[in-house]
């Protein structure tokens, strides 16, 4: 017996070692793929806040930023760079979390809020608050959180029947959406040019005009769901085994993807009152995370990261494409577009 | 004129690829003549201000603004009354090809800072170092951007619904270029009271409709015109057209198709738009084509009239509708 | 052949009517059709009094209210009856190539193409008329299908689901484009707002004849591979063991669909809904017999799409609401209820 202790013992500690050091390097890498990004998105940024058509030069930017600028300078710096680049960053990673919850929550690469239909909803909001009643801008972020919820409460209701499955889900989404955005056409239709152009402008997702007040407000609550969003983290990981495999780790499955849902739909919603909704970065900044980190599932940070670099990246590029500056949207559409369809193209080709 | 928007919109693709050094080519190549203005405005703002009144508050703005920077829709009616802006955002194509050559070559001459929709370039802005920014667009791009503009200098805003007259007075006013609207204003007085001298009797005794298609138009519909130029016929020299009722939306925003054309028999007059030369615009070519059009009464007896409206917005393309106007209701063969 | 596919009926045969039967809901589908053609053209936006309109189909008199049915009215509906017949086969063609039953044409890419070739044509070259628009949208239509095509050709043959993504993408970017090209230039913003909304008014049947051939070839080609496809839909092993030729089949169908959403969406701009829900009410009826359900959807489709046309002229009176908004609205509710159903149908 006294031979046989240490030596269960020590095949234990080397199985516990390996076993950690296998927990440390799959972790070690997602850590190393979040430093990286980070750096990308501090280069990004310093470029972002660099370069504008109002020429500065780097110093007068760096005493600016510390203060030592008045007048127009410290305007251009601190109250129209700095705060576009903060919400690009903030509402990035917001989109790519909310992203990757829904895909998580339906097992699904091609899910994002968009498919409960929050965004056709929250368009519709808007244009009604543009178009018919000709409201105010507290009214239109209003209207569009209203729409987007309403609607996402519609679609989660109708696609109810004993539970939610989601393949259901996302054809009731498909269907409302659709539905929806013939509805947007019909009142974008109905419109005289000034106001259709000036709610596609907000249809299209633009970061152009971001105060602080949105960046402070958005960020806030933004801060607050993604530490809900990491609490649900671990049942929402169980679930993606299955509902009766979560359910016999003792996750109560309902609640937890109710809550999920909750928390994705409010994030996109922040964001969408800020600034329009943003297409695209939802659906590909989890899985472009997914693959640097090599995880088997969909992890949260990496896809945070992915979508600030994205959104922040994006941004920088609709101002400087085209001879007038473009909304956001437009170019995130275009370039994560492109990029799912590579990764959807390459995957599905190897598989075959 | 297909070719033009080919080549302006390629010109300015190519400028954006090489924005960062282009731009600041641009800036370099008439840096003398911004440098001098700039001392000038500043000069300027010493010398004096005043205050007007626009939907954005009481703003104090320079005496005699130098750099003036027109935002939305007040670009074309600032240039049209003889304003020289430094910096505009885009004018849609349909309204550049009716400018005078002269106002065609003040718009060029500007620096382009946003498109429609919002969506201003403000670092551009700020680089042309304005003394004065005019803005007229949606109320919800006034929120996001207001302020911001207000920060490169002093802005003057209306809304959407700014009555056109009203709109040029505030535009003059703020614009400092007064002279040009008491004259256009005369130009104006004095073509409503030649047309209501000449034609007092025919106006009387004649019901008209003005119908429209715009490039927007559902395929197979048109609308009863009763904003825009109209509306100056209607309200300024007295024309019985048909007007939507107190509270209700426009005639205009209703949609009719085609099969309505026959309900326009009941009208004495029916005027439509057409082009410079007097040719039918584009977008109504299909009306006058219909069989239903063409066995309208009034078309079948000659009182079917053509109207060149270029736009409704300020006093110059107003007196060109005038007098469109009045040389179509000369051509009215004499009421049997 | 014919033995082949007859084999191919056995497995739903017991759920679904047999031939005598769905022969008599074919001849019924026949029978609404015809009734709601009649329909389409005495309702409308003025009120034109049966006589009238018996007067202007078959004299020539020259009354202000004849003119109103021989030139809007009667190319109207002969346009809904072109345009349902296309869309509904093409949606048929479409569910049987992808195995998919929620697919349809929009997913290939045909609606995006289209509608980015006539933002071009309006926006960068100028293009101002109907007629110019629609061969623009055609070629769109065309082009961006072949293009989802070669993207989703895989060394051993096109792959339905590799397909399905790649439309979705290739999508995606176009309207991101679409939207660039629009937002920075208010002309082709105004005038693709209307195309947008897919209708079937105010076309002149002079649009419709250079597309009709298109149409006809691809009408045939869908019914000569309806027999491969019914095998295919079994999956590809038991259709090549059958002495299906997959490759072959695959790309007269793609062909024929390609025609029939581009021509249709090239006539009345983006309609959808009703390639996606005719094929699925036809499926549902016949079960999975492809050359049924294409007969069905042939006849389905159009109804469908005249009944929401005819809606669309008389709710808001004296204005109309353009068809392809009605189509969502009707075929939305459809489409929830469907999946709701204990069993949706499959393939």
């Amino acid at each position: 017996m006294s031979m046989h202790i240490p030596r269960v013992d020590f095949g234990r500690r080397v199985l516990v070692l390996r076993r950690r050091r296998i927990a440390v390097r799959l972790q070690w890498r997602s850590v190393v793929v979040c430093a990286v990004l980070a750096v990308a998105i501090a280069c990004t940024a310093v470029l972002a806040l660099m370069t504008g058509s109002y020429a500065l030069s780097p110093g007068q930017v760096l005493s600016a930023l510390t203060g030592g600028e008045t007048g127009i300078v410290h305007e251009v710096v601190v109250e129209w760079r700095l705060p576009r680049v903060a919400a690009a960053l903030v509402f990035g990673a917001a989109l790519g979390v909310s992203g990757a919850v829904f895909q998580s929550l339906m097992r699904n690469p091609l899910a994002d809020p968009g498919i409960v239909g929050f965004s056709q909803g929250s368009y519709t909001g808007a244009l009604i608050v543009i178009l018919v009643v000709d409201g105010t801008y507290v009214q239109l972020v209003g209207g569009a959180l209203l729409g987007g919820v309403a609607t996402a409460v519609a679609v989660y209701v109708l696609a109810h029947r004993r539970g939610v499955q989601g393949f259901r889900l996302i054809v009731v989404g498909i269907g409302v959406s659709a539905m929806l955005g013939s509805l947007n056409t019909w009142l974008i239709l109905k419109a005289d040019l000034d106001q259709a152009m000036s709610a596609a402008a907000w249809g299209a997702g633009s970061l152009n005009g971001v105060s602080w007040t949105q960046v402070v407000v958005g960020g806030a609550c933004i801060a607050g769901l993604l530490l809900l969003a990491g609490m649900l983290s671990r049942p929402m990981r169980q679930m993606e085994l299955g509902d009766d495999a979560a359910a016999s780790h003792g996750v109560r499955v309902s609640p937890a993807r109710l809550g999920l849902i909750l928390v994705g739909v409010a994030l996109t919603a922040t964001v969408t009152a800020a600034s329009g909704p943003i297409a695209f970065i939802s659906l590909v900044a989890p899985q472009i995370g997914r693959r640097l980190a090599r995880t088997a599932g969909i992890t949260l940070a990496p896809a945070a990261f992915v979508g600030a670099l994205l959104c922040l990246a994006s941004d920088h590029l609709a101002q400087h494409v085209a001879p007038t500056p473009l909304p956001v949207g437009v170019i995130t559409v275009v370039l994560g577009g492109g990029y799912l369809g590579h990764l959807l193209y390459t995957e599905a080709r190897r598989r075959l | 004129m297909s070719n033009t928007p080919l080549t302006r919109r390629g010109a300015a693709l190519a400028a954006a690829l090489m924005s960062a050094s282009l731009v600041l080519t641009a800036c370099g190549s008439d840096g003398d003549d911004t440098g001098d203005k700039a001392t000038e405005a500043r000069g300027g703002k010493a010398a004096g201000t005043h205050s007007v009144k626009a939907e954005n508050g009481t703003v104090e703005i320079p005496v005699d603004p130098r750099r003036i920077v027109t935002i939305g829709n007040t670009n074309l009616p600032f240039i049209d009354l003889g304003g020289k802006p430094v910096g505009v955002t885009e004018a849609s194509e349909s309204d550049l090809d009716v400018l005078p050559e002269e106002q065609r070559t003040a718009y060029e001459a500007a620096e382009i800072v946003g498109s429609d929709g919002g969506e201003v370039d403000l670092e551009k802005l700020a680089a042309l170092e304005p003394d004065l920014i005019l803005v007229q667009f949606h109320s919800n791009d006034w929120d996001k951007v207001g302020k911001k503009l207000q920060a490169i200098a002093p802005t003057v805003y209306w809304g959407l619904d700014t009555e056109w007259k009203a709109f040029a007075d505030a535009i003059a006013e703020a614009g400092n270029v007064t002279d040009a609207l008491s004259r256009q204003k005369a130009e104006f007085d004095e073509k409503v009271t030649k047309i209501q001298e000449t034609y007092g009797k025919v106006i009387d005794s004649t019901s008209f409709v003005d119908v429209s298609r715009g490039d927007w138009s559902d395929p197979g519909t048109f609308y009863i015109a009763d904003i825009g130029c109209s509306e100056i016929a209607r309200d300024d020299i007295g024309l019985d057209l048909p007007e939507a009722a107190e509270g209700e939306d426009p005639l205009a925003y209703e949609s009719l198709p085609f099969e309505q054309i026959g309900e326009l028999s009941e009208y004495d007059v029916v005027t439509y738009p057409v082009d410079a030369d007097g040719r039918p615009t584009e977008p109504f070519v299909p009306v006058v084509e219909t069989n239903t059009w063409k066995a309208l009464p009034a078309v079948s007896s000659g009182r079917a009239l053509g109207v060149f409206c270029p736009g409704n917005n300020s006093y110059g393309p107003v007196i060109q509708y005038l007098d469109s106007l009045g040389s179509a209701l000369a051509t009215l063969p004499g009421k049997q | 052949m014919t033995a082949l596919v007859l084999r191919q009926d056995g497995p739903g045969t017991e759920t679904v009517p047999g031939p005598p039967r769905r022969l008599l809901g074919l001849v019924v589908a026949l029978v609404v059709l015809v009734v709601l053609l009649v329909l389409s053209v005495m309702i409308g936006s003025t009120a034109i009094g049966p006589s009238v309109v018996w007067d202007a189909l078959f004299h020539s008199s020259a009354g202000i209210d004849q003119f109103a049915i021989r030139d809007f009215r009667l190319p109207r509906t002969v346009v809904g009856l072109v345009v349902g017949v296309a869309l509904g086969l093409s949606g048929a063609l479409i569910q049987a190539l992808t195995r998919n039953p929620l697919a349809d044409p929009g997913v290939l890419g045909v609606h995006a193409g289209a509608s980015f070739a006539v933002t071009v044509a309006v926006g960068l070259l100028g293009v101002r008329d109907a007629q110019g628009y629609m061969w623009f949208a055609f070629a769109g239509a065309l082009v961006v299908t072949l293009l989802v095509l070669a993207f989703g050709s895989t060394r051993q043959g096109s792959s339905p689901v590799v397909m399905v993504l790649a439309g979705v993408c290739v999508g995606a970017v176009l309207g991101g484009a679409r939207e660039a090209l629009q937002l920075t230039d208010p002309d082709a913003f105004d005038a693709m707002r209307n195309w947008n909304a897919g209708s079937i008014a105010g076309r002149p049947l002079e649009v419709v004849w250079p597309i009709l051939p298109f149409l006809a070839v691809a009408l045939v080609l869908a019914f000569a591979v309806s027999g491969p496809l019914n095998a295919l839909a079994l999956g590809d092993e038991l259709a090549v063991a059958q002495g299906v030729r997959l490759v072959h089949t695959r790309v007269l169908a793609v062909i024929a669909l390609t025609l029939l959403a581009g021509g249709a969406t090239a006539i009345a701009g983006p309609i959808g809904f009703v390639g996606l829900m005719v094929p699925h009410v036809a499926r549902w009826i016949v079960g999975p017999h492809q050359r049924w359900i294409f007969a069905y959807s042939v006849l389905l489709a159009p109804s469908l799409l005249l009944v929401s046309d005819i809606l669309g002229r008389i709710v808001m009176r004296p204005g109309e609401i353009p068809v392809g908004i009605v189509t969502a609205f009707v075929g939305a509710p459809v489409l929830v209820a469907l999946v709701r159903r204990k069993k949706s149908s499959g393939l």
